[in-house]
Order: C-alpha cells, then sequence, then structure tokens
C-alpha cells in the first residue's frame, strides 16, 4: 500500500513538474480561411487577407 | 495517419513533434537523459492526432489554385550573378503585347467565374515594368476581378507610379540585396558600372512605410554578412517586412555564390535579433518575412503564407507561371527547363494545364518521398525546397541544398516560441486575425 502510494505521490510530482512550463498550443486564422486560399506572396494591404 | 511523436532537446527544452501533423509540446528539460512527457499532454494529444492529420493532409495535398504569376516580359534591364533566368531569354525574349495580356486575363477571369474570392495576379521575373504600361492598364482594368502583386528591380519605378500602386492596393515587392551600394550594385549589376541601389532606395523612400511593401534580398556569399545591416537599413527607411531569401541554384552558374550554411544561419538569426529588437523599441515594426513563415509553420501550420517550406510545393498546385510567351509552368524557377510545360495559355485551357503530366510529376514530388526527409522530424516544417532547382541538380527527390540551414532556424523558432517572441516576430494586424485551435494547459 505505502509502496502504492509512493509510486502515486512520484508520479504526480513528476506530472506537476512537466506541467510547469509546458507550452502546447496551436493558433488558426480567424476572419479569413486557412492559409492556402489566401497566398499573397506580395503585400497585406487587404483586410481578408491572411496574416504573414 | 501520423507516425506518432518524436523527442528532441533543444536549448533548456524537450520538444516533443509529430512530424506528421506538427502537433506539439514543450516541456522544461528533465535531464540529459530522461524525458518525461505527462499523460494528460499524450491524452490530449491522442484526442486531437486525427483532426490535426486530416487538417494536414487536406492542406498539403489540396488543389485550390490562388495565385497565377505573368511574366509580361522575358527581357531585363539588369544583370543579376544568381538570376535563374538563362541569360539569353533575358536579352533577346519575347514581350506580350497588350492584346495578349488581356486575353490571358480574359481566360483567367473565366476560368474562376462564379468564384467569390478574388484571385491573385503578380506580375513577375524577368523585369515586369519593361511593359510597363500594359501591366498598369491591365491592374487599372481589372481592379474589380484580380488583387494584383509586382516584384521589381525599381530601376524603371517613378513617383507617380508609386502613387498609382498605393491606389490599387498593389502588393510590391522590391529586390535590394544590401545596404552597402557598391555590396548591392556588384550582385544586381544594371546598365554600366551601376545597379539599382539608388533607384530601389529612392522607391522604398516614396512607400513612406506602405503596408503592401516587401523588400526581398537574395542571399548569396557576398551579401550574407549584411543581413542584420540591412533589417536595421529597412528599419529606417518604414519597410513592414523583409524576406532574406537564400538564393536558388537553379542556373548552375550560380554555385559560386553559394554562402556557407553556418554563415548563414548565424547571420540570419542576427537578423531576426535585430528586427525583433527594433520592433520591440521603436514604433515601427519590421519582420523577416520567411522567418515569420517558419514560426506559423509551427504555431499555425494553415496560415502559412510562402509556398515554399510546404509539401508539395504550391507550385502546379496552389500556383503556376504564364511566361511572356504564353507557356504554363509550374513556377517561375522552372523558366528555361525543358519538360515542364503544362501547355500554352493561347491554346490550352488552364484545366488542362493543371491535369497535365507536368504539373502532375510537380504535386508528386513531397517529402516522405525524399531519403532522409522521410525520417527527418522537421520535414513537415522545411519542405524540402525546392524541385526546379533540385531537378538542375539531376534529380528533384533529393533534400534541400540548404537543409542543415533550414534545421537551425526551425531550432530557433522553436526558441523564439519558448521565449515568448512570437508577438514580434509576426505582423501587427495578425493578433486579430488568429485564434486559438487549442491551448493545451496541463493545470
Amino acid at each position: 500500500m505505502a509502496q502504492k502510494k509512493r509510486v502515486r505521490a512520484l508520479k504526480q510530482v513528476k506530472e506537476e513538474r512537466a506541467g510547469s512550463g509546458t507550452i502546447a498550443y496551436r493558433l488558426k486564422c480567424a476572419k479569413t480561411a486557412n492559409g492556402l486560399s489566401h497566398f499573397v506572396m506580395y503585400g497585406d494591404v487587404q483586410k481578408e487577407k491572411t496574416v504573414l | 495517419m501520423s507516425g506518432g511523436l518524436t523527442v528532441w532537446k533543444n536549448n533548456k527544452n524537450d520538444i516533443v513533434l509529430d512530424p506528421d501533423n506538427l502537433f506539439w509540446v514543450i516541456t522544461p528539460n528533465q535531464g540529459d537523459h530522461k524525458v518525461f512527457i505527462s499523460e494528460k499532454v499524450i491524452n490530449f494529444y491522442k484526442n486531437v492526432r486525427n483532426k490535426l492529420s486530416a487538417e494536414i493532409k487536406d492542406f498539403r495535398f489540396s488543389r485550390d489554385l490562388t495565385a497565377i504569376y505573368i511574366d509580361p516580359t522575358d527581357k531585363c534591364n539588369a544583370n543579376c550573378a544568381y538570376c535563374y533566368i538563362p541569360n539569353q531569354i533575358r536579352k533577346n525574349g519575347h514581350s506580350m503585347s497588350w492584346e495578349e495580356l488581356d486575353f490571358v486575363l480574359r481566360k483567367i477571369k473565366k476560368h474562376f467565374e462564379g468564384k467569390k474570392r478574388k484571385q491573385v495576379i503578380i506580375f513577375h521575373a524577368s523585369e515586369p515594368l519593361l511593359v510597363k504600361g500594359i501591366i498598369f492598364k491591365a491592374i487599372k482594368e481589372y481592379s474589380r476581378v484580380f488583387k494584383f502583386g509586382l516584384q521589381t528591380n525599381a530601376i524603371l519605378l517613378e513617383k507617380e507610379d508609386v502613387i498609382f500602386l498605393k491606389k490599387y492596393h498593389v502588393g510590391v515587392g522590391i529586390s535590394l540585396d544590401s545596404f552597402s551600394s557598391s555590396v548591392n550594385n556588384r550582385l544586381r549589376p544594371a546598365g554600366q558600372g551601376a545597379g539599382n541601389f539608388s533607384h530601389a532606395v529612392r522607391a522604398i523612400e516614396w512607400f513612406d512605410g506602405y503596408k503592401g511593401l516587401n523588400v526581398i534580398t537574395t542571399v548569396t556569399k557576398l551579401n550574407v554578412r549584411d543581413l542584420p545591416g540591412m533589417v536595421r537599413f529597412m528599419h529606417s527607411k518604414k519597410v513592414p517586412c523583409v524576406l532574406l531569401n537564400p538564393m536558388r541554384f537553379t542556373h548552375s552558374g550560380s554555385l559560386r555564390l553559394k554562402p556557407d550554411e553556418k554563415l548563414l544561419a548565424k547571420y540570419f538569426i542576427k537578423a531576426v535579433d535585430t528586427a525583433i529588437a527594433l520592433s520591440k523599441n521603436s514604433k515601427h515594426r519590421i519582420i523577416v518575412g520567411n522567418f515569420a513563415n517558419t514560426i506559423l509553420a509551427i504555431i499555425a501550420p494553415l496560415a502559412r503564407r510562402l509556398m515554399c517550406d510546404i509539401s508539395p510545393c504550391g507550385g502546379a498546385r496552389c500556383f503556376f507561371t504564364i511566361t511572356a510567351k504564353g507557356e504554363m509552368i509550374p513556377c517561375g524557377e522552372f523558366i528555361g527547363i525543358k519538360g515542364f510545360s503544362g501547355g500554352n495559355i493561347f491554346k490550352t485551357s488552364i484545366t488542362k494545364a493543371m491535369v497535365s503530366k507536368p504539373f502532375k510529376n510537380i504535386r508528386d514530388r513531397f517529402v516522405e518521398k525524399i531519403r532522409e526527409c522521410n525520417v527527418c522530424d522537421f520535414r513537415n516544417i522545411c519542405g524540402a525546397p525546392c524541385p526546379a532547382e533540385l531537378h538542375s541538380f539531376g534529380n528533384m527527390y533529393q533534400k534541400s541544398v540548404f537543409c542543415n540551414f533550414y534545421k537551425e532556424i526551425i531550432k530557433y523558432a522553436f526558441k523564439m516560441i519558448v521565449e515568448d517572441k512570437v508577438k514580434y516576430l509576426l505582423r501587427d494586424e495578425s493578433s486579430g486575425m488568429l485564434k486559438f485551435a487549442y491551448n493545451f494547459n496541463p493545470a
């Protein structure tokens, strides 16, 4: 039982350590269709173009 | 379907990455030999894996034609040392008449009839301003139908032209290779003992911070050390975006100008750092466009705009080039290379060109088929460019000429994400244009 508790505690510590400073995100275009349909290499003038 | 997660160390962090769908997690380093991936991360990954894989597959292999490059003339008034267009074409090439250009634009318009979105037309190499009259007429007459872009060395650009281009919201790329006139004019000679330096700088000043302006620097061994200075110079001229593109070797004679990859990475990163510092500490923001695209490849892979680092590349898939004689080729890089015409626009339809064998050959070239790339973690961030260049080396199924450079840059991009510098690396407007697909919080 004590052994089980120790394993669980260790797992929790590791989870917390791995959790702190962890970065994982993904962004998508909010106002436009995704990138390929708005490919303009030169310029970002029109609002509907996607970001670079 | 993805092949699962890989783990690698980047400075003080462990990067967990699915190279197929670009799911990633950055965690603080757990020690030299230990990597601990939390169960919550694994569960989250399992939840999003299939969706991300499907999105990336669609992004990479869809055939949504959204830009067409038109080279209205083969001729050029410069003689750049690294130009991929053969010398005899630049000197003696054909130029379109107004009737020919009008025919081409009408055909493109008809092809996209019924689509809501404005199609993009970019006037490109050799030097389009040699036929300024017809391209400006086209911009005026078709401004309700198309969005326009123009790539130029600016030698023939006059002040009233800049007013015109701004009025019609034309995206403009000006080629300039250094803040030093002697270095630039050595790489981009035009006329006797001169180059485009003074013309380009004058035009950049006329544009006066115009948001649709990019300055494109082609990086060779002669200007590789100038990159940070180039960013400073362009920032002082209120340029919003510079592209620092390593030269291509589609024309084999240009190999002698190849920059050392380590030096290239070193000075490119210094240029990025310079842009960050300037954007942070001044009112005017400047971004390095191709680095912004690398950042986007990681944090918002479907929002990428430059097509060379997607695999298969955008050539013959999202865009193609029409030469002055009307040949439809996958990309301008293929000018002068035999066997890549999808047909002539004066005789063949765009639909036929898109399904032609030469176009299909380019779409069929992707990283999973390339030795070394197929096991590289970064394969869907770098994309192994460029098929035209590698074809010139005898086989397009090989890794990029600048493979090591791309690896360094991608690692640096992850470092910038950790240091929360993304906000300085994208355009100002981007914050309102991107939203979270997910933001994983393990707590």
